[in-house]
């Protein structure tokens, strides 16, 4: 009795344990989950492009890749049907950016507005991941020179090269909410060696928020807006707002939208966006980019 | 003779995990192929479970972990092909048919995997045919096979339909070692 008790249960255990067996060959998969870690990933596509409208995304080209980007800014959208609303009279800027690695990007550029040339650097500093070393946000911090390039003024005695200049630092802290929505907050710091009177401030302080929205795989809604912590004296300067779609086809993004300043580097879309939301003067304008891949 | 009955159950339960073989390198590969372009992509991140008691077994892959030639491509086949964010992983669970202990002679052998192949959040069952050689320790696996897009509800675009190849080649080679 005794032994047959013993039997019974050892025979049960027995059957328990080959029952598991066969489960742990059957959930082989969760088995394999356990033993293997999944690794820690960047998170990317944060933007579709490097940038949201006017403002810096968090996204640099890749190593070895060249981005070509081509934007215009057209006249003002209130003024009427004789300049067709904006269309006769555009803004050019044509921009190349160079991934020297995956986290660093060197850029020129040249603006029709004001003449003005660029010469910009980009860095990742910190990458937003999901993984075991789980990363909330990117960091990525760009720095451009800008050299007004028009004809000295008259007016002003003596005018250097160095009057021509200003310089815009910033943070964009980035974060991929969701696969449909991002974040940005891009505080930013403009200097201009020189401004039109002695009330303008040289050096001047904004923070900025952008965002987009996915729509679509291919489609999304972007958006971005400059708030002026210091205090702004120039008349008829209004802060930046921007709003537009990017629509990606295969190698190429558009960004179509309307914006309120006219120059498309910073100094300008910071400092002295031209127009304004509350009369209309808005600029209706595009980026167009396409990469080439130089060296894979 | 009972107690040794019960000790053999015992015993023979617990070997059923003795016998498994593993990698977490094993190598994908995959290839579209259309007049006007070739994509291609590497993934050496397999990682494979293998139980010799009854040819079961249990592949995956993290979809992220794919190299393309251009960085734009990776980009597009992560965000707008295979969504990786919403399926990070594509796995192959099933067994060997005929599962035989005695392929374990270092000769390739032709093998059909049977199981379920979970690639973009949708499940199809699969045979796939492959050669399994035993390498004195452990099993080499090698097979190549197709699969089409449109079984795991990938979209393609019409503009770039002539791009990308409906039914994409799939290699893939590993070494499962024992565990």
């Amino acid at each position: 009795m005794r032994a047959r008790s013993f039997f019974t249960r050892t025979a049960a255990l027995g059957l328990i344990l080959a029952a598991f067996g066969t489960v742990s060959a059957q959930g082989l998969l969760d088995a394999l989950n356990e033993v293997v870690e999944d690794p820690t990933l960047p998170v990317t596509a944060t933007f579709k492009d490097t940038r949201i409208v006017n403002v810096q995304s968090n996204e640099t080209p890749a190593e070895g890749v060249l981005h070509f980007v081509i934007a215009h800014r057209f006249g003002t959208l209130n003024s009427g049907a004789y300049e067709l609303w904006g269309l006769d009279n555009a803004q050019m800027r044509m921009a190349f950016d160079y991934g020297i690695t995956d986290r660093l990007a060197v850029g020129v550029a040249r603006n029709t507005y004001q003449k003005t040339y660029e010469a910009s650097i980009k860095a990742r500093l910190l990458r937003q991941s999901n993984g075991p070393k789980a990363f909330p946000v990117s960091v990525t911090w760009y720095s451009v020179a800008m050299a007004n390039g028009l004809k000295a003024p008259t007016d002003v005695t003596p005018y250097y090269f160095t009057h021509r200049l200003s310089y815009v630092n910033q943070a964009v802290i980035a974060r991929k909410m969701s696969e449909d929505l991002s974040l940005a907050l891009v505080p930013s710091f403009v200097h201009r060696n020189y401004v039109q009177t002695t009330e303008d401030a040289h050096d001047l302080w904004l923070v900025g928020v952008g965002g987009r929205y996915k729509l679509t795989q291919r489609l999304s809604i972007n958006g971005e807006y400059h708030h002026y912590l210091t205090p702004q004296f120039e008349e008829g300067f209004s802060p930046s707002l921007s709003l537009g779609v990017d629509i990606e086809t295969g190698g190429h993004v558009f960004q179509l939208h309307v914006t309120n300043a006219r120059g498309m580097f910073e100094r300008s879309f910071l400092a002295e966006p031209a127009g304004s939301w509350a009369d209309g003067s808005l600029y209706f304008g595009f980026n167009l980019s396409r990469v080439f891949t130089i060296k894979s | 003779m009972k107690f040794f009955l019960c000790t053999l159950l015992l015993v023979s339960a617990s070997f059923v995990n003795a016998q498994q073989y593993m990698t977490r390198s094993g190598q994908v590969h995959f290839f579209s192929e259309t007049a006007m372009e070739n994509i291609e992509a590497e993934n050496a991140q397999m990682s494979g479970l293998l139980d010799a008691s009854n040819g079961g077994f249990a592949f995956q892959v993290q979809m992220r972990a794919f190299h393309f030639e251009k960085a734009l491509m990776e980009e597009h086949f992560n965000e707008n092909y295979v969504e990786s964010e919403k399926h990070p992983k594509a796995t192959f669970q099933g067994a060997f048919k005929d599962w035989d202990n005695a392929w374990n002679d270092g000769e390739p052998h032709d093998v059909v995997a049977t199981g379920s192949l979970d690639f973009h959040g949708v499940k199809q069952d699969r045979d796939i045919a492959g050669t399994l050689t035993w390498n004195g320790k452990g099993w080499d696996i090698e097979t190549r096979f197709p699969v089409a897009l449109e079984d795991h509800a990938i979209e393609v675009p019409a503009v770039v339909k002539d791009n990308i190849a409906h039914v994409i080649d799939v290699d893939v080679k590993a070494t499962l070692d024992p565990r």
